[in-house]
């Protein structure tokens, strides 16, 4: 089923009529629960466009967490947004198809379907927005209200989605989903300001999850948050998603963070992705510097002390043309060819892996040292939760 | 330029009280919150002291109690081998020696003028020539690596990246010659890629030019890349204390063990068991050791008298019954012994 035929730009101003809604009945694969292919995000037009994600191919598994990293403005935000269409203008989709596979909710009584998300209408949109997909937004701690107290927060959303639920029985699903992200019934008679971060990012993820949703997103959920905070919300988040058995993405510039959480890991700079493999594989075994480059950011807590450089310089401007490797500026090992030729994303070794990079295109002895290293295949499995493993559903 | 070692800036038992309002829509009763509860701190020449607590802990009231933005309730500041008149304002001579860099440069750099005008205000305030600032403020940028300067001079805040503007704020405190540059949380806002540029910028002020630097994170990682000395606090108090790294590779507080089990480390396959109670909510008055509702070793003793500084090892210290209790006592899964002794796990 290809939409490209459809009217897209600038389709977000464009009030959608309902009839455009594409569902087919059945789905169409039992596994994937998001497919995003060549997708493409600018904002403006014209000439001066910021071509903020270009042809970007995705695929969400469920029960997988998917990881997206790279450095501010790479566009990580800008694709979930744009797939969600939770994005306005001046931000319009170029070209690209998503589709979500959504499986039948008794809960709602909806049967399996697929769901084309770009000719989707808004009133499709908004059934399955928190029910079915839920985002929680990277400004999420300042995103309640804050003259309501937390429990009208959890009233108002199963008050929309949950018509069936008396006052009874949403507070006392209130109270559950406060348990579930470790917190105390008595937060529900508090006002957004008397909570700390942590609190408040709690809230926003037992919102999220209010609904049962099939996909949650998180867009960079605890980086404003201080690393006690952050590892303890890391660890709810697993333990939350191996008992739920949801889909996740899971959006953040700390590489390092990502691969303690995630399956699987895109590697995201100046709007295309650049790499991507199994978490414990990227990790061990990076293959395009700008991996190895944020891999080497994070100081580390054990080992002689050496002086790490991180990335030096920053992104290209999006707004220019960009030829040759975008990353090319800034990488160490360099070639001639990338000045020219922008490297496609190309899959490498078996197990899926995916690498941009002219480095890879000749025989692998050529390779830098630090890019050439193996995934050790040992004693990795209790490090990322691995999806097959802890769902018990 | 200063001895390297020369103290610089030193505080003396600093605290500071706040009189809040408690929670409880009904009775509202006052309570004082000990923000940063007797501190000594020596910031030395050519030394990083870093200071590390997660937040709510008091870094940033200590920071600025040092900056004298803040009044202290109480303790001593001693400022270049001279006490500081702490009741008195503070005078434009203590704010040229002691400079402070906060963690948002794009709050703390005015977005509506040129970074030009960011640099020559304080030059000027400081007793610049008119003539001088354009030369002045090239060179303190390009002391930041902000290179060629004239280039960044005409630029407005929002078309740099956050990188290049935590550049351009500690540009800004390098403009009146600090001998004192106080750090606060300056990489935690700024992507993992560009922190490095930033530490090893400071690490480079403190070695080629004597700075005192105080470096406060919450993440004990970074603290252990940049630091001469490393200062652990909560909820106010400073719980272990160590010159180099000692504090990190052999941890003697649990809380410094679980600031150390939550860095991002791919590498690590076991963790401390991190017992979260969320609702904390900083530095309440109470008996015992503050860390105590969250600590996996709390005995009976930490309930209710709260632990002495004691010495764990050469220049190390730690505020914590299991390294000050007079006879050897085990609890659980520890057993400890007196003074520097090591804890073990059975
Ligand atoms: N409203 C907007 N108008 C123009 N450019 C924008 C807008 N929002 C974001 N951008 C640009 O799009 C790019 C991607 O931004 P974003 O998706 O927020 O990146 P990330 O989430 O990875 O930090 C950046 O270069 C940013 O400057
Ligand atoms: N002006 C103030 N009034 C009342 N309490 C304050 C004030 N400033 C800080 N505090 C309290 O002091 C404690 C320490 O705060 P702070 O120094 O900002 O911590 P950190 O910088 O380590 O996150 C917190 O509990 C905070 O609520
Ligand atoms: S004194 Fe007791 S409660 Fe406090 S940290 Fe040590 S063991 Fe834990
Ligand atoms: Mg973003
Ligand atoms: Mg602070």
């Amino acid at each position: 089923m290809s939409t490209s035929s459809l009217p897209r730009a600038p389709h977000h101003d464009v009030a959608p009529s309902d009839e455009t809604a594409l569902t087919s009945a059945k789905p169409e694969s039992n596994d994937l629960v998001l497919e995003v292919k060549d997708f493409s995000v600018d904002y403006g037009w014209g000439e001066r466009a910021v071509r903020a994600v270009r042809n970007v191919d995705l695929d969400v598994h469920r029960s997988q967490v998917l990881g997206i990293a790279g450095e501010s403005g790479s566009g990580k935000s800008t694709l979930v947004y744009a797939v969600t269409r939770l994005l306005r203008s001046p931000a319009v989709i170029t070209g690209g198809d998503a589709r979500l596979f959504l499986e039948a909710d008794k809960d709602i009584g909806s049967d399996a379907r697929t769901l084309d998300l770009l000719g989707a209408s808004e009133r499709e949109l908004r059934s399955i927005r928190w029910s079915q997909v839920s985002i929680v937004l990277q400004s999420a701690l300042n995103a309640l209200n804050p003259v309501l107290r937390i429990s009208a927060e959890f009233d108002e959303v199963l008050r929309t989605h949950r018509r069936d639920m008396n006052r009874h029985q949403r507070r006392a699903r209130a109270v559950e989903l406060l348990e579930l992200v470790g917190l105390n019934e008595d937060r529900l008679a508090r006002f957004p300001h008397e909570l700390s971060g942590g609190q408040r990012q709690r809230i926003m993820i037992a919102l999220a999850l209010a609904l049962d949703p099939q996909l949650v997103i998180m867009d960079e959920p605890t980086t404003a948050l201080d690393v006690v905070t952050q590892r303890e919300i890391i660890g709810e988040l697993r333990d939350l998603r191996a008992r739920f058995g949801f889909a996740m993405i899971f959006i953040t510039h700390d590489l390092a963070l990502l691969v303690e959480i995630a399956d699987e890991i895109a590697v995201m700079y100046a709007g295309t992705i650049v790499e991507r493999a199994p978490a414990a594989s990227l990790h061990d075994a990076p293959r395009h510097p700008y991996t190895l480059g944020l891999l080497n950011s994070s100081p580390p807590l054990h080992g002689e002390h050496r002086e790490l450089v991180g990335i030096p310089g920053s992104p290209p401007d999006l707004a220019q043309s960009l030829v040759g490797c975008s990353f090319r500026a800034r990488c160490p090992y360099a070639l001639e060819r990338c000045a020219r030729e922008a490297p496609p994303l190309v899959g490498i070794e078996d197990g899926g892996r995916m690498v941009a990079c002219w480095l890879h295109d000749g025989s692998p002895t050529n390779l830098p040292e630090p890019l050439r290293r193996k995934a050790s295949p040992t004693a990795r499995d209790d490090l990322a939760p691995r999806a097959a493993k802890e769902v018990r559903s | 330029m200063n001895e390297e070692g020369k103290s610089l800036l030193e505080a003396r038992g600093l605290s500071r009280h706040f009189v809040v309002r408690a929670g409880g829509t009904i009775i509202r009763k006052k309570r004082i919150v000990r923000a940063v509860d007797d501190v000594s701190l020596d910031l030395r020449a050519g030394r990083v002291t870093a200071v590390v607590g997660e937040s709510g802990s008091g870094k940033s009231v200590l920071a600025r109690m040092l900056a004298r933005i803040v009044a202290p309730t109480s303790g001593e500041l001693v400022l270049d081998g001279s006490p500081v008149a702490i009741k008195q304002k503070r005078t434009l001579a203590y704010a040229s020696k002691v400079q402070l860099v906060l963690q948002d440069p794009f709050a703390s750099v005015n977005p509506v003028h040129r970074i030009r005008h960011s640099l020559e205000r304080p030059l000027l305030i400081h007793g610049a020539a008119k003539t001088d600032v354009e030369s002045l403020s090239e060179s303190v940028l390009a002391r930041v690596s902000l290179d060629p300067p004239s280039r960044y001079l005409d630029r407005y805040p929002h078309e740099l990246s956050g990188g290049q503007l935590q550049r351009v704020s500690i540009a800004r405190a390098l403009c009146v010659k600090p001998q004192v540059l106080l750090a606060d949380e300056p990489i935690s806002m700024l992507d993992v890629s560009v922190r490095l540029g930033v530490l090893n910028l400071l690490r480079g002020l403190c070695d080629e030019e004597r700075l005192a630097v105080l470096y406060i994170t919450h993440d004990i990682a970074s603290a252990r890349y940049i630091a001469d000395e490393i200062v652990v606090m909560y909820a106010g108090q400073v719980v272990e204390q160590s010159k180099g790294t000692r504090l990190i590779d052999e941890p003697a507080h649990p809380y410094t063990r679980l600031l150390i089990a939550s860095v991002p480390d791919p590498a690590a396959l076991t963790r401390d068991q991190v017992k979260g109670e969320h609702a904390f909510t900083g530095a309440a008055v109470s008996e015992g050791c503050r860390f105590y509702p969250r600590c996996p070793h709390a005995m009976e003793i930490c309930r209710t008298s709260e632990p002495p500084m004691s010495e764990v090892g050469e220049g190390h210290m730690a505020r914590c019954w299991l390294h000050s209790y007079t006879s050897e006592v085990s609890s659980g899964a520890l057993t400890v012994r007196q003074r520097g002794g090591t804890v073990s796990k059975q």
